[in-house]
């Protein structure tokens, strides 16, 4: 057990500290990144005077741009793009398999039909809610869990094949994005259209109360992917070795499941659905951390916020004034990479 | 032995079983076109359909029946067979019994050129976009396929694996097109649900002749998918012009599935779903089943959209929804089965 824990191997602990310079250099770029794109916007804010902004200092009108219109914009997402990129990091980990993200593996579509779900059945003949919109999210949660579970249950022994896998992922994914589609028409008119403007997100219209909804909900979230990622390295295993050292690989699995439920819903909710970050951040975090965790959960949330920022920057600087989402942006790089990594000769089994 | 039974199956495709079973596959059609006019929100007599047929006097009834339930039962039974038809040829170039034009990448082509021909380069004319879809979904096909080909022999499950994500990404430039121009938004967001309800009559009428068209180029292409099947080095030693047949197969493909995204929007998964039930019930034979998908096709999606109407009653679901639930679960049984 000794030689299977990381903690006492020297060339690993020199790995992780490694990793942790590069987990530090991230985070300077994620913060340059963050302050550049509240300063960006109608009128050109300096970045020295929005970092006295943020401090406390600065002028009343630039005050208000900053703390009320920009800032909430930007941290939102950030934390729904860390928040994907680090459901991407769970489920590839989970997976085996370098090609999952939440969006192919029926997350977003699950999440998008729990809320219709949720509407349609617990709304009064009035079309008011029977129950408290708190729990919104919460049916997101279970709609994408139940989503995945049975992408997982469905594809049994194919799991193992990341192309099956996924395509498994595309059509429970469609199923619910159908059925969502009905539900909506089903519901009263008034919650259609609060469904739908949940399912699309608008990072554009976002205050600090939804910001803190979003931090508490990652906050929990992430005490829980903390909690399972000390057991993620061994359960790169595959079922039978698992359970040699002692780990119930399918209800570990439901675990990892259901928090990259929880964060891509959270993350969904007030973004909308953003492609292709929950395959990339992590993607890249492997890539400069290497395979320790812990560095590697870190490094993908934060590169997951600089993707999600900077997207939004670039439809903000391309598209002004009107509001394109900025998943558009996150399609048009990720696409070409998703395709380089399925057309790659035998890059993933299957 | 087997040779002398295929050439003579060649011979003689039409069998009395299976002249029967087309006789058979027509009959239901007309019967679900007359039930398609007679059933909705409201129920039609068939005295009453009669009269608004032929002779038209302007009452409510007549005006519902000719307007509003005519276009879309003349309508779903030319989509259906088009994808039907397309799906059959897709999955006969792809090899692949999971390709269609959905999940290849060609309908959400074929609607982003709609967009983008109607939104961005102004064009009204029915025609114009019939042919900017069938242009959308041609030239995805070449992507798509291009793609596979230059990655050398990537596995049938691959190509739907790209087509997938191109059509995601079709989606999103769909969605950037319709933000940036909101005038277009409330004109084509019924168009985008994929449905044959509210369409005129001249939008059928438009795409006919692409459907004939391309459903005549793909029967007289069928001789040679038959021997596409196998592999290219035997279609090739059976002198068989790969090039040609393939390209001329793309042509078709894009005009059966160009016209009907064209008129009805996105109707998911029909060109999956349709090619399956054809070979169950003609075999392999390319031309039975093309002939076979056709009235198939037809016929699921009349029914398809008479079950929309009633579904949610008194609203009624877009057609589409509906066909992409039946599809989206077929694929599920196919994955499982590894038919795929």
């Amino acid at each position: 057990m000794s030689v299977l824990s990381p903690r006492l191997s020297p060339a690993l602990l020199r790995l992780n500290r490694r990793a942790w310079i590069a987990v530090g250099v991230i985070a300077a770029v994620a913060l340059v990144v963050a302050i550049g794109g509240i300063g960006f916007g109608s009128t050109w804010i300096d970045p020295r005077r929005v970092v006295e902004i943020l401090s406390g200092g600065g002028a009343r009108g630039e005050r208000v741009v900053v703390l009320q219109l920009r800032a909430p914009r930007v941290v939102i997402a950030a934390l729904a793009g860390g928040a994907m990129a680090v459901a991407g990091y769970l489920l590839q980990k989970v997976t085996r398999n370098e090609l999952a993200s939440p969006g192919v593996l029926g997350v977003i579509g699950g999440a998008g039909l729990g809320v219709v779900i949720f509407l349609a059945l617990l709304s009064d003949e009035s079309n008011s809610l029977v129950t408290s919109i708190v729990w919104q999210p919460v049916a997101a949660m279970i709609g994408a869990c139940v989503a995945i579970s049975a992408v997982f249950l469905l594809s049994g022994q194919q799991a193992s094949s990341a192309v099956r896998l996924l395509l498994f992922g595309i059509a429970v994914g469609a199923v619910c994005k159908a059925a969502t589609l009905i539900l909506m028409i089903v519901g009263p008119i008034y919650r259609t259209t609060q469904a739908s403007r949940w399912l699309a997100g608008a990072v554009n219209e976002i205050n600090w109360g939804e910001v803190q909804v979003v931090a508490i909900g990652l906050a929990i979230a992430m005490v829980g992917v903390f909690a399972v990622a000390r057991r993620l390295p061994p359960a790169d295993l595959d079922e039978v070795s698992a359970r040699g050292i002692g780990l119930n690989l399918p209800v570990f699995r439901i675990l990892v499941f259901a928090l990259a439920s929880a964060l891509t819903a959270l993350a969904v909710a007030f973004a909308g659905g953003v492609g292709f970050i929950g395959l990339m951040a992590p993607h890249l975090a492997r890539l400069i951390v290497g395979r320790p965790v812990l560095p590697g959960i870190v490094a993908s949330f934060l590169l997951g916020a600089i993707m999600l920022i900077g997207a939004d920057l670039i439809v903000r600087v391309l598209f002004a004034p009107t509001e394109v989402p900025a998943g558009t942006v996150t399609a048009v790089i990720g696409t070409p990479y998703f395709l380089y990594l399925v057309l790659r000769r035998g890059s993933t089994n299957g | 032995m087997p040779l002398a039974s295929s050439t003579t199956s060649n011979r003689a495709p039409w069998r009395i079983g299976q002249r029967a079973l087309f006789l058979l596959l027509g009959a239901s059609l007309l019967v679900l076109m007359y039930l398609s006019l007679a059933l909705g929100y409201r129920l039609y007599a068939p005295t009453e359909i009669w009269g608004a047929l032929t002779a038209f006097d302007g009452s409510e009834t007549d005006v519902v029946i000719r307007d509003l339930r005519l276009p879309r039962a003349l309508m779903a039974p030319m989509v259906g067979a088009a994808l039907g038809i397309a799906g059959v040829l897709v999955q006969t170039l792809a090899r692949n019994r999971i390709a269609s034009p959905d999940t290849l990448g060609l309908n959400a082509g074929a609607a982003f050129a709609v967009v983008m021909a109607s939104g961005i380069f102004g064009v009204a004319s029915l025609p114009g976009l019939s042919v900017a879809a069938a242009a959308g979904a041609l030239g995805t096909s070449f992507i798509v396929f291009g793609l596979a080909a230059a990655a050398g022999g990537i596995s049938p499950l691959r190509i739907v694996l790209v087509g997938v994500t191109f059509a995601g990404l079709f989606d999103s430039f769909v969605n950037v097109v319709l933000t940036v121009n909101e005038t277009m938004l409330d004109q084509l967001l019924f168009w985008l649900a994929g449905s044959f309800a509210d369409r005129k009559i001249e939008l059928a009428l438009n795409g006919l002749p692409f459907v004939l068209v391309g459903g005549v180029l793909a029967f007289s292409l069928a001789r040679s998918l038959d021997i596409l099947q196998t592999d290219d080095s035997t279609a090739r030693g059976l002198g068989v012009p790969l090039g040609v047949v393939r390209g001329l197969s793309f042509v078709s493909v894009a005009l059966l599935s160009g016209a009907a995204v064209a008129m009805a929007g996105p109707v998911l998964f029909v060109g999956l779903v349709v090619p399956h039930a054809a070979r169950a019930l003609v075999g392999l034979d390319h031309r039975l089943q093309i002939v076979a998908a056709a009235l198939v096709g037809a016929l699921y999606t009349t029914l398809a959209d008479i079950v929309a109407r009633f579904v949610i009653y008194p609203r009624e679901a877009p057609v589409g929804a509906i066909t992409a639930i039946v599809g989206g679960c077929l694929l599920l049984v196919l994955l499982r089965r590894r038919a795929a």
